[in-house]
């Protein structure tokens, strides 16, 4: 396996009593679009800026293409960051904000020239360089730090939150745009974003953060499917889950003493889990219309809210609530409020957490 | 009927201010080309008086000395201030807080008690230097200037202060990401971006220093009278139409002055957001 382009052991960061960072261990593959995710305050930020040099690990070891990077200030790392507000130089113009790392390298004037059109053209400004930045539009000044950091030729790219001032219609834009932009470049990207879905869609890999630690890490398929904890469920997409006990290899009882099968992966039998089970993977039929050989759940549904593609139900089961969101096709059979319902869903539409809170 | 009186009770009040900030100004300029000896007594128009400002070699020293006094201290107070302000504003350290209040304090305390402070300081201090080194020093420029410096820092610190505080740090970390050394950040981003500030800050010491009086008196020796210490011993001497020509060529700087600053502040909001 190549040297990972960045390489996170044990480090920790502390400010005062705080601690942001937990004891992180985490590897980014060279060329990689990976995704720190997290709720607000769960440390991602402070972790991308301890790769960028803005803060420093107070424990722990943070390697850059191999090289350990712990204590060296920004100016000497080989990684450019995109802030969130983009931070550009106001008194600058736009191919002098492009053009400044290389001046602060003492690139010399031809070659700073050369490069700063190229990037201007990289991201589509051209025509804009005698401008200032506040006379340049949201997604315009996004693409101007885009510029002025990818002009460096880093060989890892920071974005912290980098969609989150746009606009909705612009950000699903710069989405593909920035995709195709890392294809195109071919270097590591490390984004920052507490917006799932932008995962999701965007990145190769994802790291799901909470309360300081590195809670999961894998594709966003894997996390979606196979969420490792209660928290990650809930924090990407929407999940119900259901209390019950483990009852031998692969067999679950839940609270309302139904007998399910799923992985258990190694619990001993006696063991607190939550099922996660997504409310597009609810099975919905009127009562009694549930495959005979599966288990089902009956219960009445409690709300029906039209979605255009999709309904979604609310239902009350005997011991708990649960969302059920069935896609809006012609031959789907709808429900109203107070309609008697039974409730299945396949083997592997669920995924087994630790239980209780 | 209310807001019609309102209007004129404002305008009257409105039209007062005007009368006594301006009418002195007025009256100063008029009567520095009066041909009378006394102050205020019209005596048809005259230049004598700033022919004789520009022959009177006492009042040409003391010019020439202030002029010096204002460019020496405020060129030390300017980079001294913004040094100040930016360690306030830029870095954590022992005793900030209170090197933050001991900063204001200039401010605060009468100028008298500064000056007496002065005096007593350059005194105690001079006859230590001669007790010590054998050199006898004396009050002189450069104590007018050291004093002048004293007061002009906290001025100085304060207006470069107000404008670092309102420049986003992201700026200066996003130069530090750009490869630049923490030099080359402050050098190509943060004085650029604080400069109005910065000339603020000068122009406000280089008017401060030309009109002090009570410090520059206590602190000055033989040789280094000021234009306005000047004026102020001329009034106790017997006045003479002079002192209005020297009053309005003061004034004159002063303006000057305040319309350089005005120029300042006005080329650094160009660069504000325009609308697209």
């Amino acid at each position: 396996m190549s040297t990972p382009a960045v390489e996170f052991s044990g480090v920790t960061k502390r400010f005062g009593e705080v601690v942001a960072v937990d004891s992180v261990d985490l590897e980014i593959a060279d060329g990689e679009f990976f995704a720190l995710l997290g709720p607000s305050g769960c440390g991602k930020t402070t972790s991308l800026r301890m790769i960028a040099g803005l803060d420093l690990p107070s424990e722990g070891s943070l390697k850059i293409h191999g090289e350990e990077v712990g204590p060296l200030p920004p100016n000497k790392r080989p990684v450019n960051t995109v802030f969130q507000n983009y931070a550009l130089f106001p008194h600058l113009t736009i191919a002098d904000n492009v053009g400044f790392g290389l001046k602060m390298q003492k690139v010399d004037k031809a070659e700073i020239g050369r490069r700063v059109a190229e990037a201007i053209e990289l991201v589509q400004l051209g025509g804009m360089e005698r401008r200032k930045p506040t006379q340049l539009s949201g997604g315009q000044q996004q693409r101007v730090a885009l510029a002025r950091a990818l002009v460096n030729r880093p060989r890892v790219l920071l974005l912290d939150e980098p969609l989150a001032a746009l606009d909705l219609k612009l950000r699903q834009g710069m989405q593909n745009e920035l995709k195709a932009l890392q294809r195109e470049v071919g270097i590591t990207f490390v984004f920052v974003t507490h917006d799932q879905e932008e995962a999701l869609s965007m990145a190769d890999r994802i790291g799901v953060m909470g309360d300081a630690k590195l809670l999961q890490v894998g594709r966003p398929e894997e996390i979606y499917e196979q969420p490792v904890s209660r928290f990650v469920a809930d924090f990407i997409g929407r999940s119900n889950f259901l209390p019950g006990t483990v009852a031998g290899d692969d067999a679950i009882t839940l609270a309302n003493g139904a007998a399910i099968t799923g992985p258990t992966t190694g619990r001993s039998a006696g063991t607190a889990v939550d099922v996660s089970l997504r409310p597009e993977r609810v099975r919905l039929e009127a009562r009694g219309a549930a495959p005979a050989d599966r288990p089902s759940i009956d219960g009445v549904v409690r709300t029906a809210t039209f979605l255009g593609n999709a309904m979604v139900y609310s239902l009350g089961l005997d011991w708990l609530e649960l969302e059920a969101r069935i896609e809006n096709r012609p031959s789907q059979a709808r429900f109203a409020p107070g309609d008697e319902i039974s409730v299945w869903w396949r083997d592997d539409a669920i995924a087994v957490v630790d239980g209780g809170r | 009927m209310i807001r019609g009186w309102t209007a004129r009770l404002l305008g009257s009040a409105t039209g007062l201010v005007y009368f006594f900030l301006y009418a002195p100004v007025l009256l100063l300029v008029v009567f520095s080309f009066s041909a009378d000896r006394n102050v205020g007594r019209w005596g048809g128009f005259t230049l004598d008086w700033y022919r004789e400002f520009g022959a009177n070699a006492e009042v040409q020293d003391a010019l020439r000395i202030s002029l010096q006094v204002a460019v020496v201290s405020t060129l030390i107070a300017t980079v001294l201030g913004t040094m100040a302000a930016l360690a306030l504003e830029r870095f954590r350290f022992r005793g900030k807080k209170v090197f933050d209040a001991l900063l204001y304090l200039p401010i605060i305390i009468p100028d008298v008690t500064m000056a007496v402070m002065m005096l007593l300081f350059f005194t105690w201090s001079l006859d230590l230097v001669d007790t010590v080194t054998g050199f006898t020093l004396r009050k002189g420029v450069g104590t007018v200037v050291v004093s002048h410096i004293a007061f002009n820092i906290s001025f100085v610190s304060v207006v470069v202060r107000a404008r670092l505080d309102g420049m986003d740090q992201t700026l200066e970390q996003a130069a530090a990401d750009l490869y630049a050394t923490r030099w080359q950040a402050f050098r190509h981003v943060t004085l650029p971006l604080i400069l109005p500030g910065v000339l603020g800050g000068a122009l406000l010491a280089l008017t401060l220093s030309l009109d002090d009086v009570v410090v520059t008196q206590f602190a000055s020796g033989p040789g280094s009278t000021t234009l306005p210490v000047f004026v102020f011993s001329l009034i106790r001497k017997g006045v003479t139409p002079l002192i209005n020509a020297v009053s309005v060529v003061m004034l004159v700087i002063s303006v000057l002055l305040v319309v350089l600053s005005l120029i300042a502040q006005r080329a650094s909001s160009s660069d504000e957001p325009a609308t697209e």
